[in-house]
């Protein structure tokens, strides 16, 4: 267990996903109410392959051929933009934690800034393993769901807490094979959720919304 | 020492309070110096909105954070997303003198972080009743300047605006406290005179000393 994995899976760690529903505020407001089956889905469908960029950038490679990498597999602009925004305020803090040229040189280059490279960059800054930065990856996705369906839906927070309870064990089998998998990143599987994409737009031309995503 | 950023004024108070009629009433005031706004909004970009309707500013000084619904956390546990707005703001508009951010309305327990705002305003107002100053709370104790808004309606009312100041600057060991009306002759032009006033020790200092400011980063 390491000490600077929880402070950065922790959601006090300023880097501004509060404001973030990922999706599920306008899956709610399109009558969805199964919160653990759309927090599954997006561990398939979109957190799995976050890690394993997360991951990728970690090792060393080159983050701004990840950006490049990642938004090929992102081709919606209002999901970029979100991942972008959650990317740049993790780095801004960061370099306040870890005062480390890695993560000003990466800040400063990137005009992408998605958030499964920024957290690799942070992740090798802090001395975290593969495992580590992409459970990072997964745990942060699932847990901002879940934080924010308290907000759009009544609930118990003890029991969306034991929603993520639940997810664990799918979360650090996935973070394994992550770990494990040595292919460049090209060759590794990226699955599509079209329906968030669609629902992304939707949402951001809504007058009245709680969550930037 | 050479500013290379804008002076951020924080503007917060609860909801009602009249902080997005007063930061249109300076803009107004301060048009001869750059200025942009940064609004933290809990369910809707309505002050945003409001913002650009006035047209006090070009629309392009104005941006809007989304805050899902925790407006205090914004602007004080986790302040990334305002920092990255103004941030952007200068850069999109060129360099800027002042940036207000003007916080959700929240409640009597929300406070700026000294790392997004330089200083900072507290606004409430008679129509809430006159007990605010007694309840107390951060912005009313130790913001760096606390207006009292709307003394127009305090007849109107029932709230005893000498009460107000003299309880709030009970609380305030020396800091101003600014009865204000927006209807009136002089309007925001006693917080405009401050606001210029923190601006001149901003560009001479680089630095200024707000009544909210923390602990020393030990780094440094």
């Amino acid at each position: 267990m390491d000490a600077l994995a929880l402070l950065l899976a922790d959601s006090r760690f300023p880097s501004g996903s509060y404001a973030h529903s990922l999706g599920l505020e306008q899956a709610v407001a399109d009558g969805l109410t199964d919160v653990p089956a759309f927090a599954a889905a997006r561990q398939r469908l979109v957190a799995e392959a976050d890690a394993r960029i997360a991951v990728a950038a970690r090792r060393g490679e080159d983050p701004l051929a990840l950006d490049e990498e990642w938004c090929a597999r992102c081709p919606s602009p209002v999901l970029r933009e979100a991942a972008r925004r959650l990317g740049s305020q993790l780095l801004r803090s960061a370099e306040t934690v870890w005062p480390d040229e890695r993560i000003a040189a990466y800040r400063e280059a990137s005009s992408a800034t998605p958030r499964p490279v920024a957290l690799g960059v942070v992740g090798a800054v802090a001395g975290l393993d593969d495992e580590a930065v992409a459970l990072l990856a997964l745990y942060d996705d699932a847990a901002t769901v879940t934080s924010a369906a308290l907000k759009l839906l009544p609930l118990d927070p003890a029991v969306t807490t034991r929603w993520l309870a639940e997810l664990a064990p799918s979360m650090q089998r996935a973070a394994r094979e992550a770990a494990a998998d040595t292919r460049p990143v090209a060759a590794q599987p990226a699955p599509a959720a079209v329906a968030l994409e669609l629902a992304a737009a939707v949402h951001q031309r809504k007058r009245e919304r709680l969550f930037a995503s | 020492m050479p500013v290379e950023r804008a002076l951020r004024v924080g503007i917060g108070g609860p909801v009602g309070s009249g902080k997005s009629s007063l930061i249109a009433a300076l803009c107004r005031e301060l048009a001869d110096r750059r200025v942009g706004v940064v609004t933290n909004d809990i369910y809707t970009t309505e002050d945003a909105e409001f913002l650009r309707a006035t047209g006090v500013l070009p629309e392009e000084r104005i941006t809007a954070v989304q805050t899902g619904g925790c407006p205090h956390t914004a602007i004080r546990d986790d302040i990334a997303a305002n920092l990255e707005a103004v941030a952007e703001l200068e850069a999109a508009t060129g360099p800027l003198d002042l940036v207000f951010v003007e916080s959700g309305g929240d409640n009597l327990t929300a406070i700026f972080s000294p790392g997004l705002a330089d200083v900072q305003v507290f606004v409430i107002d008679v129509a809430a009743g006159d007990d605010i100053p007694r309840k107390g709370g951060p912005g009313i104790a130790r913001a760096d300047l606390l207006a009292i808004n709307k003394t127009d309606l305090a007849p109107l009312v029932g709230s005893d605006v000498e009460l107000m100041v003299r309880e709030a600057e009970a609380r305030r060991d020396g800091l101003p406290v600014h009865p204000l009306s927006l209807r009136s002759e002089h309007g925001a032009a006693p917080i405009a005179a401050w606001v210029r006033d923190r601006l001149e020790a901003f560009a001479a200092h680089g630095h200024l000393h707000s009544s909210v400011e923390g602990v020393p980063d030990h780094t440094h």
